[in-house]
This record gives C-alpha cells, sequence and structure tokens, in this order.
C-alpha cells in the first residue's frame, strides 16, 4: 500500500506549494513572495508588452491542451468516484442488493458510532506519539549527518535505505522480526540474556504498539531526515559563527538561531508526519489486524471495515467524506501555518 | 545526461545543495582526505572548540602539548562520531540484512528462531523455491510488478511534463482551480474510493487489467508529479523559450528537444518515485485485479502472509521481503542523488 | 493518450477473445487456505472435458469482499468456492443463481451434507451445494503422549483430562506445549474449534432463530475457563495468543501435543507431515457430550452466468464417484453421504472420524456471520482474545454480548 500511506508522506511535500527556487539555494524568508525572487516571471506579466500579451491570449487555451491528459485522469479516476462515494454516502448502501437513499443519516449515525469515536483517539494518539518519536529520532540524525566529514553520506544513504521500500513490506518485515517463536527480535533478547523467554511482542497493546512505533520510526526517520537537513544546511555558517563568537553556547544557539530559522522546514516535516500518520492503514492491518482486543483500529481501518468487512458501502462512503473534511481542515492549516498560499504568476 | 544537466549554468546547482546531495562514497571519502576537508572538520566542529581552547591557552602556555591533545581530542570526537555511526548504521540496516540473510536458510530452519540469522547448515534456496509454489509462481508476479511499474513510470513522465508545462508556462481560465483538483487527489484516503473505482474500470472494460491498475496509480501520482516538474519548468529561465522559438522551435519540439534536457533531474526524481509506489501498492492491486497469473507481487505477499495449510512460512516470507525490496533498493542507491536532490528540492522552496 | 490506452486495450482483449475455442471455459474463484482437493478435481475435469475451469485462488480472507465488489462491478467469476457460512447472506442479496429444480431432481440429492445444503437455502429456495466438507475434530500428538507416559492409543474424552495430558506433555522440554489454538482474534478459527464445546454441552452462542445472541452461558463460562487455565498453566505457546489463524495448523511442527483442528488438515499431515503419528476423536464438549463445526465451502453460481450449463457439468463431476474421490484424497470428506465410505475406501481411517463428526456437527445460520463471527474486528473474534487472554473476563462477556446484539438488531 506504499501509494497510500508513503506516496501522501511524499506528496504532501507537493502540497506546501512552494515559491520557486532561490538559486542561492536558501529558503526565502518569510514575506518573500514568488514574484520577488524571480525577476523572470515580471517579464511576462499581462499588459507589461502589448506583443506579448496577444501572442498569449492566442496561446492560452493551448495551456489546457497541456494540461488535458492529466486532468482527464483526474476526473476519472479522482473526481468521479470521490463524487460517487459523496452519493454514495447519502445511501443505505449494501456492496450487495439495492441501495435506498436515507439523506444525511449517515452522518448522523457517525455522531453516536462510538467505535467510529474510538478510531478517531487511537488515531490522534498514534499520530501524536509517532511523530513526537520521529522527530525524537530524525533531528538528531539530521545534526549527525549535516556537516560534510568522512562517511557522511554512506550514513545518510543508510539511514534513508528503508524509506525506499513499501510500508506494507517493512509491516510484513517487522511482523516476522517481532515473531515469538520464529523471529528475531524475541530470540535475540533471549539469546542475550535479557528475558527469561522470548516475549510475544504483538500480544499486548503496549508493546505491540511500541513494536509499531520503531518499525515507523525505522521506515520514516530518513526521510524527515533528509527534510531537516535541507532546513539546517540552508541557515547562514555566518549567523551560526556570529552567534558562537558572541558567546552563545550550544543549546542557546539551537534553540534562539537553528529553532526559528528552521521554522518552515520543521512545519513542512510536521505536516508530512501528521498527514501521514492520520491515514495510517498497512501497518496495524498487517501486524496487529487491528488487534490486540481491537485496540488498534485506525480512521481508516474502520472505514475499509465499514466498506469491504461489513459491506456498509454508504456509512464507509460517508466516514470517508468526513476524514476528507478532516484532511483537507489540516491542509488549510498547514497552508496557514506554512504561509505558503501566495498566488502565483 | 546527468551530468550535462546537473553543470548546466541555467540550472545552477547551490553550493550547499551540493553538500546536501548525497555524494558516493568515493567522492565523499576523497574530499574529507583534502585539507580543506580536515579545514572545514575542524572550523564546524560543534563543541566550540574555539573558546574551550582559548581557556585552555590561558592555563596552560605550553603550544606543543596542546595540539597534541588537541589532536587527540579530534580523534576521540572522530572515534565517538563514527561509533554512534555505525550504531546507528546497524538499526536501519539490521532488519533488512537479517531478513535477507535469513532467507537463505534452509526450509528446515524457517521454523526456528533467526538465531543467528545467517545460514547454519548451508547456504539454500528453499525459501524462495517455496515462495514460487504460491499463485502463478514469484517470476509471472514479478514480470506483472515489473510491468505495471514501468509503465507507471512512462506514463507519469509523459503526463506530468505536459501538464508541468502547462500550469508553468501559460495562463488559462481555472488554472488555480484545475491544480488544486490535481493535488488534492492526495488527500482522500484512496481506500475509500476503491468501490467507485473498481466501477469504473469495470465500465472501461478495464478491470482486471494491468492497464487499468496502470492508470490509477499514475493518477495516485500525479499531484506530486505534476507539482514537481511545474517547479522543474518554473526555474528555467524563459529567456531560453523564447530563443528557441526565434529559431523555430514550436511546442512539443520545443519541449522535447529543448527543455526536457534542462529538466531531466526532475524527470528522474518523478520517474524514481512513479516506481517505487507502483511496485510496493498493494491494496487496489488486490481488489481491482482478478486472476492468478495478473497478481502483482505485493498480493503475492499477501497469500504468503496469510499462510498456507494452516501455517505461514516464514521462509516464504523472508524470500519475498527479498524480492520486493531488493528493486527499490537498486533503483536507489543508482539514482540517488536525483531522488534525495528531488526530495529536497521540494523542501527547500 | 488515454484513447490511445484504450484503443490498445481493446484491441488487446479482442485478441483474447477472438483466441478462445467454442468449449466453455468457467471462471471460477476459489479461496486460500482449504487445502488442495479443489485444485485437484478442476486438474482431473480439466483433463478428461471439453469444457474447462480456471480456478482462480484468492486469499481467503479477501475473497468475500472481492467477490462482492466484483458483483458491484458486474465481473464476478461464473462460479465461486465459497465457505458456507457466506452463503445466506449472498443469497438474500440476491446475488446468487437459485439452484432449487436443478437440484432436487440430482439423484443423490437428500444425501449431500445437510449443513451445507442448510446453509445454502434461504426463503425455502436453494443457491449454494456442497462443494467441500469439513469437520472440526481434536487432534493428539501419539509420539508426545508416549514421551510423557500416556497412553497414545487412548483418546482424551473430557477436558479436565486433555488439560491434565496437556501438563504432562508441556514438561517435556521447553518448546513442547500441550495445547494449542488460534488466539489472536481469529473469528473464523475459533467458532471452528471452541464452539463445540459448548455446543457439545447444550448451549449456543445465537439463539435458533438467530435473532438473540446467547453468548453469555455457564457452559461458555467453564469452556472459557478451561483455556484460560490452560494459557495461564503456561500450557500454550506464547504465539497463539496474536495467531490469527495465519499458524492454525501449529500442529504440524510436531511440538504441540493436542489441538482442534479440521478434516482438512488431517489430509495435509498424513501427505505433508507423515512423521508425526497422531490421533482424532469428536471434541469433547465442556459438560460431556460431543461436537463438531461442519465447515467446507458450498458451490454458488454468481447470478446471470452464461454458463450455467457447462457449470452444472461440471459439478456433477464432482458429486462423481471419480470426483468425489479426488476430493477425499486431497482431504476434503465426501459431500455425498450415500458414496462417503466407497470415496474414503483405501485413505486414512482416521477421515472416518472426520465423517462421523458431520452427525453431530452445527453451524449457525446467520446473515451477519462475517460481521459477527469471522471479521477479525468483529465481536466474537475480539472476545475470544479478551475473554481467554484478558484481565476482565466479565467485561469481555457484557462487550461481546452487547455488541453481537446490536449487529443482529441492525441487520433486522
Amino acid at each position: 500500500m506504499g501509494v497510500v500511506t508513503i506516496t501522501p508522506l511524499l506528496k504532501t511535500v507537493a502540497q506546501t506549494s512552494p515559491p520557486p527556487p532561490d538559486p542561492s539555494g536558501h529558503p526565502p524568508r518569510k514575506g518573500e513572495g514568488a514574484r520577488e525572487t524571480h525577476p523572470e516571471h515580471q517579464m511576462t506579466d499581462p499588459g507589461q508588452n502589448q506583443s506579448t500579451r496577444k501572442r498569449r491570449s492566442a496561446t492560452q487555451w493551448r495551456g489546457l491542451l497541456y494540461i488535458a491528459p492529466a486532468m482527464a485522469l483526474v476526473i476519472v479516476f479522482f473526481v468521479v468516484p470521490v463524487l460517487f462515494t459523496g452519493w454514495m454516502s447519502l445511501h443505505n448502501w449494501p456492496l450487495m442488493g439495492t441501495q435506498r437513499w436515507i439523506g444525511f443519516n449517515n452522518y448522523i449515525r457517525m455522531a453516536n458510532d462510538a467505535r467510529f469515536m474510538s478510531a478517531l483517539r487511537f488515531t490522534a494518539y498514534y499520530t501524536i506519539i509517532v511523530t513526537i518519536a520521529i522527530f525524537a529520532i530524525a533531528f538528531p540524525l539530521a545534526i549527525f549527518v549535516e556537516k560534510q566529514r568522512r562517511f557522511v553520506g554512506t550514513y545518510r544513504t543508510i539511514i534513508f535505505l528503508p524509506v525506499v521500500i513499501g510500508l506494507a513490506t517493512a509491516s510484513l518485515l517487522w511482523v516476522w522480526l517481532a515473531n515469538v517463536d520464529s523471529g528475531f527480535i524475541g530470540p535475540a533478547l533471549k539469546a542475550l540474556g535479557l528475558v527469561e523467554r522470548s516475549p510475544n511482542l504483538l500480544a499486548s497493546f503496549d508493546s505491540a504498539f511500541l513494536t509499531i512505533i520503531i518499525m515507523v520510526v525505522w521506515k520514516i526517520a530518513g526521510f524527515t531526515m533528509i527534510i531537516l537537513l535541507t532546513g539546517l544546511q540552508a541557515i547562514p555558517v555566518e549567523l551560526t559563527e556570529a552567534a558562537r563568537i558572541d558567546g552563545a553556547g550550544r543549546w542557546q544557539r539551537f534553540r534562539h538561531l537553528t529553532l526559528p530559522l528552521m521554522r518552515r522546514t520543521i512545519a513542512l516535516a510536521l505536516i508530512i508526519s501528521v498527514t501521514g500518520s492520520i491515514l495510517a492503514f498497512d501497518q496495524f492491518y498487517i501486524m496487529t489486524s487491528g488487534g490486540p482486543q481491537n485496540r488498534m483500529i485506525s480512521v481508516v481501518y474502520y472505514i475499509f471495515n465499514q466498506s469491504f468487512v461489513s459491506f456498509n458501502l454508504g456509512y464507509g462512503a460517508a466516514l470517508s467524506i468526513a476524514l476528507l473534511v478532516i484532511l483537507m481542515l489540516i491542509s488549510i492549516a498547514q497552508l496557514r501555518l506554512l504561509k505558503i498560499g501566495e498566488e502565483r504568476p | 545526461m546527468s551530468n550535462k544537466s546537473m553543470n548546466d549554468p541555467l540550472h545552477p546547482r547551490p553550493s550547499r545543495l551540493a553538500s546536501l546531495a548525497p555524494q558516493d562514497e568515493g567522492e565523499g571519502a576523497r574530499r574529507s582526505n583534502t585539507l580543506e576537508g580536515e579545514g572545514q572538520l575542524r572550523l564546524s566542529s560543534p563543541h566550540g572548540e574555539v573558546r574551550n581552547g582559548a581557556k585552555r591557552n590561558e592555563a596552560s602556555n605550553h603550544e606543543g602539548a596542546w595540539l597534541r591533545f588537541k589532536r587527540a581530542k579530534t580523534l576521540r570526537k572522530n572515534f565517538a562520531y563514527h561509533g554512534a555511526g555505525l550504531a546507528i548504521a546497524l538499526f536501519f540496516l539490521a532488519p533488512l540484512a537479517v531478513t535477507l540473510l535469513a532467507s537463505f536458510r534452509h526450509g528446515t530452519e524457517a521454523r526456528q528462531p533467526a538465531i543467528p540469522p545467517w545460514p547454519t547448515n548451508g547456504f539454500s534456496l528453499d525459501s524462495y523455491r517455496s515462495l514460487d509454489s504460491f499463485g502463478a509462481g514469484v517470476w509471472q508476479h514479478t514480470v506483472n510488478s515489473l510491468a505495471v511499474s514501468l509503465a507507471t513510470v512512462v506514463l507519469t513522465v509523459a503526463v506530468s511534463l505536459l501538464a508541468g508545462y502547462g500550469f508553468s508556462r501559460y495562463r488559462f481560465p481555472l488554472k488555480n482551480v484545475l491544480f488544486v483538483l490535481v493535488i488534492a487527489t492526495l488527500m482522500i484516503p484512496f481506500q475509500s474510493i476503491l468501490t467507485p473505482l473498481f466501477i469504473i474500470l469495470a465500465k472501461l472494460g478495464l478491470n482486471n487489467s494491468l492497464v487499468g491498475l496502470t492508470l490509477v496509480y499514475v493518477t495516485l501520482q500525479l499531484p506530486f508529479s505534476v507539482f514537481m516538474m511545474r517547479n522543474a519548468f518554473d526555474a528555467v529561465p524563459k529567456e531560453i523559450e523564447e530563443a528557441a522559438r526565434i529559431d523555430g522551435a514550436r511546442d512539443l519540439m520545443l519541449l522535447v528537444r529543448v527543455l526536457l534536457p534542462l529538466v531531466l533531474p526532475g524527470v528522474a526524481t518523478v520517474a524514481i518515485f512513479a516506481f517505487l509506489n507502483a511496485w510496493n501498492e498493494f491494496l487496489a492491486a488486490l481488489v481491482l485485479l482478478s486472476s492468478n497469473e495478473k497478481y502483482t507481487l505485493p498480493v503475492l505477499m499477501m497469500a504468503v502472509r496469510a499462510g498456507r495449510l494452516g501455517a505461514i512460512n516464514w521462509g516464504a516470507v523472508q524470500a519475498g521481503v527479498a524480492v520486493m525490496t531488493i528493486p527499490c533498493l537498486i533503483v536507489f542507491l543508482a539514482l540517488q542523488r536525483y531522488y534525495m536532490r528531488g526530495l529536497m528540492a521540494g523542501a527547500v522552496k | 493518450m488515454i484513447k490511445r490506452l484504450l484503443a490498445t486495450s481493446a484491441v488487446a482483449t479482442f485478441c483474447f477473445m477472438s483466441g478462445a475455442s467454442a468449449a466453455e471455459t468457467i471462471e471460477m474463484w476459489v479461496r486460500t487456505g482449504v487445502g488442495d482437493s479443489f485444485k485437484k478435481v478442476v486438474e482431473a475435469y480439466n483433463a478428461s472435458h471439453e469444457n474447462k475451469v480456471t480456478a482462480t485462488e484468492v486469499p481467503f480472507s479477501e475473497l468475500v469482499q472481492k467477490y462482492a465488489t466484483a458483483i458491484a462491478g458486474g465481473q464476478a467469476p461464473d462460479a465461486l468456492s465459497m465457505d458456507l457460512i457466506y452463503t445466506p447472506a449472498f443469497a438474500a442479496a440476491g446475488q446468487l443463481e437459485d439452484l432449487t429444480d436443478w437440484a432436487k431432481q440430482l439423484p443423490y440429492f437428500n444425501s449431500l451434507s445437510p449443513s451445507h445444503v442448510k446453509l445454502g437455502t434461504y426463503q425455502d429456495r436453494i443457491y449454494g451445494l456442497p462443494l467441500s466438507v469439513e469437520t472440526s475434530v481434536f487432534a493428539w500428538n501419539k509420539g508426545l503422549y508416549k514421551q510423557a507416559g500416556l497412553d497414545p492409543e487412548k483418546a482424551p474424552a473430557s477436558w479436565q483430562e486433555i488439560e491434565v495430558n496437556a501438563e504432562k506433555i508441556r514438561k517435556l522440554g521447553d518448546d513442547t506445549y500441550g495445547f494449542y489454538f488460534s488466539g489472536g482474534a481469529c473469528g473464523g478459527c475459533m467458532i471452528f474449534t471452541f464452539t463445540p464445546l459448548v455446543w457439545g454441552s447444550g448451549a449456543d452462542i445465537l439463539s435458533a432463530d438467530g435473532k438473540t445472541a446467547t453468548l453469555d452461558t455457564p457452559q461458555m463460562r467453564k469452556a472459557v475457563d478451561a483455556y484460560r487455565s490452560m494459557v495461564k498453566k503456561d500450557l500454550v505457546p506464547p504465539s497463539a495468543a496474536t495467531d490469527n489463524g495465519t499458524n492454525f495448523l501449529s500442529f504440524n511442527n510436531g511440538k504441540i501435543g493436542q489441538q482442534s483442528l479440521g478434516a482438512f488438515a488431517i489430509g495435509t499431515l498424513v501427505t505433508e507431515y507423515p512423521d508425526i503419528d497422531f490421533g482424532v476423536t469428536l471434541i469433547p464438549g465442556i459438560d460431556g457430550g460431543t461436537s463438531s463445526f461442519a465447515g467446507g465451502d458450498n458451490f454458488v453460481i454468481t447470478k446471470g452466468t452464461k454458463k450455467l450449463d457447462a457449470v452444472k457439468e461440471f459439478l456433477e463431476y464432482v458429486y462423481s464417484l471419480e470426483g468425489q474421490k479426488v476430493m477425499a484424497k486431497y482431504g476434503s470428506l465426501p459431500t455425498r453421504g450415500d458414496i462417503a465410505e466407497e470415496a474414503l475406501k483405501g485413505l486414512d481411517p482416521r477421515m472416518q472420524v472426520g465423517l462421523k463428526a458431520i452427525a453431530v456437527a452445527r453451524t449457525p445460520y446467520t446473515l451477519q456471520f462475517n460481521d459477527l463471527i469471522n471479521s477479525a474486528n468483529g465481536p466474537w473474534a475480539t472476545f475470544t482474545n479478551a475473554a481467554i487472554y484478558g484481565d476482565d473476563v466479565d467485561g469481555a462477556f457484557a462487550n461481546a454480548q452487547g455488541e453481537m446484539q446490536a449487529i443482529i438488531d441492525s441487520g433486522q
């Protein structure tokens, strides 16, 4: 399910609609719009040049032609299915048999659905914990690999390796590692004499949750690290040098210089992590089947169950629409947070 | 292709970014061996040595002793650094390495704990053989996966190249709305639109077909890719186009002949992302395909995970993870400079 | 670009179509994990008939949703080997071909496995017919019994006896355990192996009309206690707590003293693990009596398929002595009672126990089997894990009872 969980992670990079690249490689500071940093765009501003304008109006429809294939795909395989989902959400729509219009009953049911609420709670809990865990690992890693020194490229590559394998594959791999009899972690702990007998890591909520968190950190930390690294390296060396000469300690420099300058990067990494976590599904489906005792049912898992296990497609559709709204609100919040809603030329 | 475009003066590679892009080992090692590397190392040592040094200097005026001390300290620091580095590398490598090694154990060992993880009774391909006995055989599924992934790459690149160009260079009605629409694709968990997707594919006669699956993958890939390509085109100065137009290049010709070489790094990034995501996806493949011989590898893996005859064959799981992982690793290691740069370019902006 | 692709794929489809010969090819789906019997009978049929069957294996956990999705998209296979418990739900939804008239004229109709026909019937019409039968039975490892000083030929008759035996076997070694069950919220495994404990003693988890959940009975409490006690005494491998069915047949590793398993497994054990010497008997009830779960697959035909006659021809072949023999050889019990003895002739005598179990076996009839029982996140699956492994048994009973009733009520 790489597409579901990883892609949104990667894709969210795109979502944040950045201004065009600055040739210096430094991120534009707050308030610097796209126009200021890119003189060549001004040249083509409409109204600046009569002949340009004429040609533009003649060719503007050609732009539509270029985006037509992409739009066709998006319309056929995204817009129509989503509209269809919205339509389904207003029905009692069993997978088999006849559907019945029930208006907003599915949405009313949702408000009173204790299992949906607990799925929301669990998803929020997971999102918070995993995000903290990822940052707690990725930030030190970014600092660790920031400076150009011997083998640093190798370290970066190794840390990044798990990012490129699929989340489903990673889950499968870890479900084996965590297996009590035929796995690796439990037997290794036993061989090292740390435990008396190999523990079944996936049997209790706490140890299963911890295993999943470690798996996700293993899988994702490299990704977050690279993003943070970008921010770290964009901080002008002169600034840190100046601070150092002024007698600022390491922690002070980090707290008052590094962190504020990395605000945008951190926000971006944060948002990627949050979005990916809210959509989490594979790891719970493959590693614990939502257990133990249904305590790891995320929102997407619940939607999946309602749609494809209980076959309440209508209700599943309503839940999807709800999740869509939640994600949209978060996206708007992130656009605000990043202050990157500027119009493009 | 890579070298030319990377050194292209029109497509400046900022010096700081250059240090970001993972160098291949040889290059990195060479650099840090130079004096400059040493200097950099000392200068940037994070422990505020300048200050410490000043204090020490006051305490003891013995220059030579101080230098020796400092060298020892650098050495110790280096030791600590690489010790930590090794531990980190171990954590990130071990799961993959353990699985790969364990997949070569004898079939009879698959049930035993992986201590030690390497084959103790000699090297064996039993696990791969039992993996092969699932579904229509691992080759068939690998071929399917490769076909879908490569087709996804080609289509994604073609479609996003055109769209990125259109969004970057033209103004047209509803441009922003359409752009947001493309980006919005990633806001809905696609599990929830699987049923409509299935019905639409059936209506198009593309159900249970790798073509249909590919089109779905391309769509899922578009937000990132279109965005990436638009940025890539934004970075190309318009003067180049103007000049080419004067020389008579038009439209697609202009795009392919003149602009494509300038956005190749972006194309490479888009292509790698498309490959990895298509290669690893399982739920859509499971729902949208319905015959053995068309299943992709991840679906095979689900069958392996489900076990057979009431027992899961961990050997087959390990072999499957290896088969799933190795192409990703190869693609990544071969093209990592683009991949990382694409990722970081996205983040910097 | 899309157009071109569409055109290409249309051409490709056309080529495939024109390549087919006049004989019919039946598309069938079969779930994975039910042994080789169906695959083998298809091979035998294809070798001797002009019509062909192509069987697609679908992971068992995804078969129902896949089939239902395919129906919604109008792309279902012609026929399906479907877990019999799902037949009522699919029949009720009007997705299956009515086979009543054809079935009743089969000369051997009355000797077809009664549980299957019952589950295949909805509102007095027949939509599903037995394809493979398996019953749950209790197995013990004779080798381990011997090592533990137990009489390897004496089948345990009560759960007290099973527990005592399990303790003795556990003493044999660190990795030898007395008992096994898939306790990681595997609703299907537990309905198959665990409910016979209460059925044998006269209780059930659903009322006869299927409209009331009757989970909380003294028998169920006692059954739960029996399992809890064995878990607490460390007689069950720790892996059981998270086994969601993928390792259902852990017995085959030779380190498990006793386990309830299915007739399919007998075939598997005999053919794949010949060094394990084991005995089988009926599953004892918790308060005496014996019971079993009649499982297996029903053969259903997608409504509106154009290959009805070919499908029927195939099914008749399966019901022939030849077909029954092939099925039996690869682990399925005969679906036809009248020729069962003959079909099992020359096969492992332990299969006879499975056959005997059919007489005492039950299968719950409900349209919501998936939601209630099979779903890994449904009330029954959750209950089995919570009650046996959790700290709050009363809470587990109360939650499951309430949730089951709520699901039943929402379906009315």
